[in-house]
This record gives structure tokens, C-alpha cells and sequence, in this order.
């Protein structure tokens, strides 16, 4: 700038000083307007997730009144006790079917309603529904559903001719069924941003396609799977998210049981803290969560992050 | 597929064909809607149904009943555990809203030093779930004495990194003309914000509303251990205490379980755009 060239001059330093004023004065009104928030993102996320951690590190007296520093002994106690090794690999499977069921049943939703047709309105908001279901409803509702007295689900069965089920009090079904349960509370939420995705896709490359005479079939494997894929990998990791943190299902039907077989993760933390009265041990296993939670999103960008075809 | 029409199609006649060739589609996607939202509507039934007719095997009750609704009502005070719902969700909302559009319109339209730097530290705030920090926050919310109260249920979520960076991105994707004008008029930021950013931006807040709306109404683990007594207690932890203590009567407890739904239920038929984009624009860009 020319005048910042020829500062000396008394004349070109009021303008400047008025800038810095002014500058100084929007500052202020930006801090003014940011401070709410950060104030209170430091004190209820940043200042709990640091506190935790070094919580992980210390050792408690048995009245949770004095800690002490005890290096990474709540982490080797972890890594050494079944339950919390059974707890992982439960949660793990947990993850390993709601993930791809729930990915599965909300494109089939979304991929049924995207385009506008006679009622398509009507069909969106019954799929799109479940997303105002809180989880203690979607609990309630699937544990009359599977009832074995009354549940259509065994009504089915018995049709079928085949047994009853205890679907939730059979140790070898139960993470399964509650696995279900929790890919179909997630069905409107996924059929909602597959939706938005599907809309995305520029109508043009369907019209060519018909043009040079491609069958639905090959549509979309060529472009709507291929075009859709950004979203399909953003909304994997947010159930990637939710599976690994779930929780309230989990509490109101099966309560970690039968023979702990749905003490899931989240669960074992909630248990050593509130039940057991150990914070610090709870702490590790919260952290340990979190970490595994990270890896996880992690390997998802590192597997699919490359082939994710973005326009 | 059927797409919408031309002007110039419109005074075709009726292709009666057409309509054949879409029977398996609406067929297949009639039953597929009905099976996702079945667990619901069974729901419902056993709700209308007395002790007597709970178990009848018939989809619809054979005679309707409002008892178990009274039941829940009055037997079990579900009203004032709705009523602590509607209170902490509201002004979780109120908050999130005005702390967002605050910080969003800060860091989107404001000249600030090492303002990016502040938002990537917002955006990566995204990563921490709630269901991480539970434990340390709660121990954090007793040592201020606050359990069992309403601020422990409130405060603590007044601020969201997701709305902070729905309303920074929203915000920053309004042409700066718009700003300007107001700017050459004299106006400082926290009138600009009110009379300009605001007013635009309230097809995004509304949807911002609905969101935390949804995600507040919905909370359990935090409630069911910040709460002990009963007047505290939120609608989820009802459920809850309502599956414990009526688990045999499902009747009772299925109504519970239909008025927890109701409140969210009706905001999403009544706001819908509101809800969908709001979950679109937190999903896709969070």
C-alpha cells in the first residue's frame, strides 16, 4: 500500500491508529460473541475429556476420597481381566452387524422413496420416522414385538412351524437381537441422509444412461453406487459412532445379560463406575473406548477413505 | 420411475398401462414400510388393550380401552416426568441456538486472530461423544454440587460444537454485500448479527432446533445418572422406571412408552422439513 509506504508522515498515521482501533474494537465485539460458547465447550467437553484422562492414571482408596498417581495400572488391570476383554469383543460384534444391517435396510428405504412419485411423501415420512422414536420407546416397542407370549415376531415363528424364541434372554442371541433393534432405530436416520445424497446425483448422467440403453441394474452399479459413495462413507462412520457408544437399548432390555453376554462397552463403564464405585478404573476403560473409537475411524478412511469417488 | 411431469404432458391422457407397470413397486414399497414401522404399531395396540385382552392374538384390540393411558397417568405420574422433558429439552434448544448463531457468526464474519484455528479445534470437538466424557463430567457436575438438579440437565449442553459449525458454515455462505450494507451504515457486529445474520438464517436455525431438540428429548445415560428423585427425572428415565416397576403389565407400560413417542412424534409430522434437514445438514456436513 502506498500509504503504508510512507509511514512517516503524521498524516498517515491518524488513519492507521483509527484502523487499529478499529480493529481492536472488532476483536473485542468477536471475543464478546465467541466467549459463550468456548467457555462452555472448555468447561463440559475439553475440561471433562482431559480430567478423565488423567483420572485413567490414578488409584483411588476404597471411599473414592484421596487419589493417587499409579501410572498405567488401571490399564494393565484392564488388559488383563476377562470380563473387560469379553466386554470389547461383544461390543465388536455388536458394531460388526448393526453397521452393515442398518446401512442395508435405510438405502433400501431411501432408495425406494429419493425420486418423487404419487405418495412418495407419505412413504418418506414412515421411513424417515424412526428417527423421532427415542431409544426408550424403540426398547419398549421391540420388547413386546419379541415377546414370547404375545410378539408378532414369534407369531411368525410359530407359523413357520418352528420353536419360540427367548430372543432376548438366550445368552447366544441376545446381542444379536438387540443388534436389530439398533439398526432399525437408525433406519429413518440413515434413509434421511441417503435420501439427501441420492438427490445429489445429477439427473442428467441417469438420462444419458438411459439414452445409450443401460437397465436400472447397471445404473446403479455405474453410477448412483459409485456417486453415492461420500455419503454412504460419512453416514458409516456416524454408525460406526452411535454402535460403539450404544447404551440406553442395552440398559432398559437386557440390563448387560443373560450371563453377560450384551455387557457391551459403554456399559462396563457405566457398571465399574456407578455400581462398583471404581472412577478411575472406569476412566481407562472410558479412554480405552475412546481410543478404539478413533482406530476405528481411522482404518474406515484408511479402507474406504481412497475409494470414495468424489466429483 | 415416474418423474414429474411437463407442462406439456400434462393433458395427455391417462396411461392406464403406466399405472399397471408401478403396482409391484408400490406393493414392494407399501410392505417394506410396513414392517419397519410394525414394532410401532403393535406398540400401539397392546397400548389400547385391558389386562384381559392384552395377550389376544388379533392385530387391532378387540375392544379399545383408554385405561392403561389413565393407568400411566395417574398410577404413575408420568406428567411431571414429560414435563421435566419438555422443560430441559426446550432450553437446551433456546441455548444451543443463540450460543451457535453467536460463535458461528464470530468466527464466519468476524475478522478475529487464529480464528480458523478456533474452529478446527470446534470441528474436531465432533469426535468426542457423549457416551466418552459421561463419567469425568459427571464427576466434574458434583463437585459443583449440581446433581439432581436441573442445571446438571441443562447447562452442560447449551453449547454444541455441531451447531457452532452449522451456523459458521451457513453464515459464511451468504454473499458479503449483504454485510456490507449494513457495515457502511454503521452498525456493529452484534446488530448485524441480529437484523441481518438472524433473519436469513432462519430456515437453518430452525432446522439447527429441531435437531437438538430431538437429540436432547432423546438423552438417557446422562439423566439416569444425574438424577435421583423423582420430581428430576426425565421422560426416557420414566421408561425406564416404568419397565421396572409395571413389567408385567405391558399394556400400562406400552401407554407410557406412546406418550414419551407423542411430543417428538407430532414435532416431526408437524416440522418435517425442519427435522429432515436438520438431520441431513448434521449428518452430511458433521
Amino acid at each position: 500500500m502506498n500509504q503504508s509506504a510512507s509511514n512517516q508522515t503524521p498524516a498517515s498515521l491518524a488513519p492507521r491508529s483509527s484502523r487499529m482501533k478499529h480493529l481492536k474494537g472488532e476483536w473485542l465485539e468477536g471475543l464478546l460473541l465467541l466467549s459463550p460458547a468456548v467457555i462452555l465447550l472448555l468447561s463440559f467437553i475439553v475440561y471433562p475429556t482431559v480430567s478423565g484422562a488423567f483420572l485413567s492414571f490414578q488409584r483411588e482408596d476404597p471411599f473414592g476420597k484421596s487419589r493417587e498417581w499409579a501410572g498405567f495400572a488401571n490399564y494393565l488391570e484392564l488388559a488383563s481381566r476377562p470380563e473387560f476383554l469379553s466386554s470389547m469383543m461383544t461390543t465388536l460384534k455388536f458394531t460388526l452387524l448393526v453397521a452393515p444391517l442398518e446401512l442395508l435396510l435405510g438405502l433400501i428405504a431411501a432408495l425406494l422413496v429419493w425420486r418423487p412419485f404419487a405418495g412418495s411423501n407419505f412413504f418418506r415420512t414412515l421411513f424417515f420416522l424412526t428417527t423421532a422414536v427415542p431409544t426408550s420407546v424403540a426398547a419398549v416397542a421391540w420388547g413386546w414385538f419379541l415377546n414370547p407370549l404375545s410378539g408378532w415376531v414369534n407369531w411368525f415363528v410359530r407359523a413357520l412351524g418352528l420353536p419360540v424364541q427367548p430372543w432376548l434372554t438366550d445368552p447366544s442371541y441376545a446381542i444379536w437381537t438387540l443388534g436389530v433393534i439398533t439398526a432399525w432405530a437408525g433406519v429413518g436416520f440413515v434413509a434421511i441422509l441417503l435420501t439427501a445424497g441420492l438427490q445429489g446425483i445429477p439427473e442428467d448422467l441417469y438420462e444419458a444412461a438411459r439414452l445409450d440403453g443401460a437397465t436400472g441394474w447397471v445404473q446403479f452399479w455405474k453410477i448412483t453406487l459409485p456417486l453415492l459413495s461420500p455419503t454412504l462413507f460419512l453416514v458409516g462412520l456416524l454408525i460406526l459412532f452411535r454402535s460403539l457408544t450404544a447404551f440406553g437399548q442395552i440398559h432398559l432390555l437386557t440390563k448387560g445379560g443373560p450371563a453377560e453376554s450384551t455387557f457391551v462397552w459403554v456399559y462396563r463403564v457405566y457398571q465399574d463406575a456407578f455400581f462398583n464405585f471404581r472412577f478411575t478404573y472406569a476412566a481407562a476403560e472410558g479412554l480405552t473406548l475412546f481410543l478404539a473409537l478413533l482406530l476405528l475411524a481411522a482404518l474406515q478412511f484408511r479402507f474406504f477413505g481412497r475409494k470414495v469417488h468424489y466429483e | 420411475m415416474i418423474h414429474n411431469l411437463e407442462p406439456v404432458h400434462a393433458s395427455k391422457p391417462i396411461n392406464f398401462s403406466k399405472i399397471f407397470k408401478r403396482i409391484p413397486f408400490y406393493l414392494l414399497v407399501s410392505t417394506y414400510a410396513f414392517v419397519i414401522i410394525l414394532p410401532l404399531l403393535t406398540l400401539f395396540s397392546a397400548s389400547l388393550r385391558s389386562d384381559a385382552d392384552l395377550y389376544a392374538p388379533t392385530f387391532l384390540p378387540p375392544r379399545f380401552t383408554l385405561e392403561p393411558y389413565r393407568l400411566a397417568l395417574t398410577s404413575y405420574p408420568l406428567g411431571s416426568y414429560l414435563l421435566n422433558s419438555f422443560l430441559t429439552s426446550s432450553l437446551i434448544t433456546l441455548g444451543v441456538v443463540i450460543t451457535s448463531s453467536m460463535a458461528g457468526y464470530a468466527l464466519a464474519r468476524v475478522k478475529l486472530p487464529y480464528r480458523e484455528l478456533i474452529f478446527g479445534a470446534i470441528v474436531g470437538l465432533l469426535l468426542v461423544p457423549g457416551e466418552i466424557t459421561f463419567l469425568p463430567l459427571y464427576l466434574h457436575v458434583n463437585s459443583l454440587g449440581w446433581l439432581d438438579t436441573y442445571t446438571a440437565l441443562i447447562v452442560p449442553f447449551i453449547a454444541s460444537p455441531l451447531g457452532i459449525f452449522l451456523m459458521r458454515q451457513f453464515l459464511k455462505s451468504l454473499p458479503q454485500d449483504l454485510f456490507d450494507a449494513a457495515k457502511i451504515d454503521g452498525a456493529g457486529h452484534f446488530r448485524i448479527l441480529w437484523h441481518v445474520a438472524i433473519p436469513l438464517a432462519s430456515s437453518a436455525l430452525g432446522a439447527l432446533a429441531a435437531l437438538t431438540f430431538l437429540g436432547a428429548w432423546n438423552m438417557y445415560l446422562w439423566p439416569l445418572v444425574t438424577t435421583q428423585s423423582k420430581e428430576m427425572q426425565t421422560a426416557q428415565i420414566a421408561v425406564s422406571n416404568l419397565v421396572s416397576a409395571e413389567g408385567s403389565q405391558w399394556n400400562v407400560v406400552a401407554a407410557g412408552a406412546i406418550l414419551v413417542l407423542l411430543p417428538t412424534l407430532v414435532a416431526f409430522l408437524v416440522a418435517q422439513k425442519a427435522f429432515v434437514s436438520g438431520i441431513a445438514l448434521g449428518g452430511l456436513k458433521g
